[in-house]
């Protein structure tokens, strides 16, 4: 399959309800699921993300 | 910074709403609670500069052992907290960023009419800057950190609308 088919089966028009990415490269996937979250929910998932990313640097620093 | 403490945004939340602190939570941290899916490393918050709103921050401080990320010698005082100006600091729980006033000049008084309230643990509420207004500052800014994240900020706010229709 090339690139172009591979989006074509993918990529929806922007305005409909299905669209996984708006024109402007947008993922309206995540914006759906993180409206999906309670304000409690989404605060959790930012504090989970900056621990990841803050245990993937001292991993990285301590080699 | 002289240490990296584990990043805990509901920690600080939690030390200002103990301490009574008048505040609304701007920044990257609103933008989330709003529900746009972006990432940040600090809170962001602009704050009542009444003078018993400063003591009430001045104590919250202490408890997080606040500190300037660039100066980790120096503490916040009623004088920088009492100034439009911007605290970059360090806490036990994380950075924060105590902000006196944000875009053209707008204070507490000013957000507070632009903000929603939000439940984010338990009974803790806490006041947060609604996105049409963080767009707005973003557009004013316009630095090229805020562009990165405007198209996000949009999308979202656009989705929750589309929704409300």
């Amino acid at each position: 399959m090339d690139s172009e088919s591979f989006e074509g089966s993918f990529r929806v028009s922007d305005e409909s309800p299905e669209a996984e990415y708006g024109d402007d490269g947008v993922d309206l996937t995540l914006i759906r699921w993180m409206l999906s979250l309670t304000p409690a929910e989404r605060l959790q998932v930012l504090q989970q993300n900056v621990r990841s990313i803050e245990k993937l640097r001292g991993r990285f620093s301590n080699r | 910074m002289a240490d990296s403490p584990t990043v805990d945004f509901t920690g600080i939340l939690q030390a200002l709403l103990s301490n009574q602190v008048d505040f609304v939570v701007v920044g990257g941290v609103s933008a989330v609670l709003n529900g746009a899916p972006i990432s940040t490393f600090d809170l962001d918050i602009v704050h009542s500069r009444a003078p018993d709103n400063i003591e009430r921050l001045l104590q919250a401080l202490e408890e997080l052992n606040a500190r300037y990320r660039q100066r980790p010698n120096q503490r916040p005082d009623r004088g920088h907290l009492s100034s439009s100006g911007h605290q970059l600091l360090s806490t036990r729980s994380g950075p924060l960023d105590v902000l006196g006033t944000i875009g053209r000049g707008l204070g507490y008084e000013e957000l507070v009419t632009c903000s929603v309230e939000h439940e984010v643990s338990g009974e803790m509420k806490i006041r947060v800057l609604n996105l049409d207004t963080l767009i707005e500052i973003k557009e004013e800014l316009d630095s090229e950190k805020d562009r990165a994240v405007l198209p996000i900020l949009r999308r979202a706010l656009k989705t929750i609308q589309d929704s409300n229709k």
